[in-house]
């Protein structure tokens, strides 16, 4: 039952698509007659497209949210971080310590493989 | 074999805005009359659609860093998030028991006049019919039909905004459209049978 209704549902979604794409620049031809939906569906199909009002915001609304919108992204965009800059800092702090660390380690091995053997010393 | 990948064709203005919120704006006036639609078709009332319309765009663009497009689901995109938003924004409402619609669909919203005056009745009395009918289906299949035809979504991002898989959704608008197509039906034959009612209905 649901594969019945699931080939009926294509049906009708290919023929809105072609009466919406009736909108754009490039519209789709309509789906031949046996491959429509009934004829009941295609007029209620036609009577929505056709007849379903769209309607825009008053004009002082928009831009009144649009102010507001503003404002908001204002605050936000100066309470941002630069985080990738500090990023960039700690990563250069992070990879400074490790090389002084390693230059202090390498620094101390060779001081102590060059330090007078107990031999030399009695000398 | 490569996958279809659906692109949102607003994924550079997205990326702006979430770089500089400043950008938002562009996104914005690209669909404020959609989500205000929407809210009207739902509400039935401009200043409660008005009010719905803002707190939906102040919620995204505070959360516009939360927004993913290859999130759950995949291929999801700005608009469907947007709807979706908007979908929460509408449940909420109604929870709090605030602005349930009083007046019905096809007398809240002023109709458009027909071009040609000889089918300008019958168009408009299957129009009045038609919403009359839409008014009556159950919130998700009122909605799935103003998303198609007001807003021109498709089945996928119907889907995505309603939760549920494209087949799925492509079968609830067909349902609904049978449904309405009933109700016209039963409408036709009413005015058919009671000539002197149909003749008092089309002076009114």
């Amino acid at each position: 039952m649901f594969r019945e209704a699931e080939e009926g549902a294509i049906q009708s979604d290919a023929y809105i698509d072609a009466l919406l794409s009736g909108h754009a620049r490039l519209p789709v031809a309509l789906p031949v007659a046996d491959a429509a939906p009934a004829p009941s569906v295609r007029r209620v199909i036609r009577t929505l497209e056709r007849g379903m009002p769209r309607f825009h915001p008053s004009f002082l609304f928009e831009e009144r949210l649009a102010e507001q919108l503003r404002a908001l992204a204002d605050e936000r965009y100066a309470a941002t971080p630069v985080a990738p800059l500090v990023l960039r800092e700690r990563r250069v702090v992070i990879g400074g310590a490790i090389a002084s660390g390693v230059s202090l380690a390498g620094a101390a091995m060779w001081a102590w493989r060059r330090r007078p053997r107990a031999t030399e010393r009695q000398d | 074999m490569a996958a279809l990948v659906n692109l949102d064709a607003d994924r550079t203005a997205v990326e702006a805005a979430r770089r500089d919120p400043r950008a938002f704006e562009a996104l914005y006036r690209k669909y404020v009359a959609q989500v205000y639609n929407f809210a009207l078709y739902e509400l039935r009332d401009p200043h409660a659609a008005e009010d719905l319309t803002a707190q939906i765009f102040l919620r995204a663009l505070g959360g516009l860093r939360h927004f993913h497009e290859q999130a759950e689901p995949p291929d999801s995109s700005f608009r469907v998030w947007l709807f979706q938003i908007a979908r929460n924004a509408l449940s909420n409402e109604r929870r709090r028991g605030r602005r349930h619609p009083e007046a019905p669909l096809d007398t809240a919203l002023e109709l458009p006049a027909a071009d040609n005056v000889a089918d300008a009745a019958a168009e408009r009395a299957d129009l009045r019919a038609a919403l009359a009918a839409i008014d009556q289906l159950p919130a998700d299949r009122r909605r799935a039909l103003v998303l198609r035809f007001v807003n021109e979504l498709d089945a996928r991002e119907i889907g995505q905004v309603l939760g549920r898989s494209e087949g799925a959704t492509r079968v609830l608008i067909h349902r609904s459209l049978q449904s309405v197509a009933r109700s016209i039906g039963r409408g036709r034959e009413a005015r058919k049978g009671t000539p002197a009612q149909g003749r008092r209905r089309a002076a009114n």
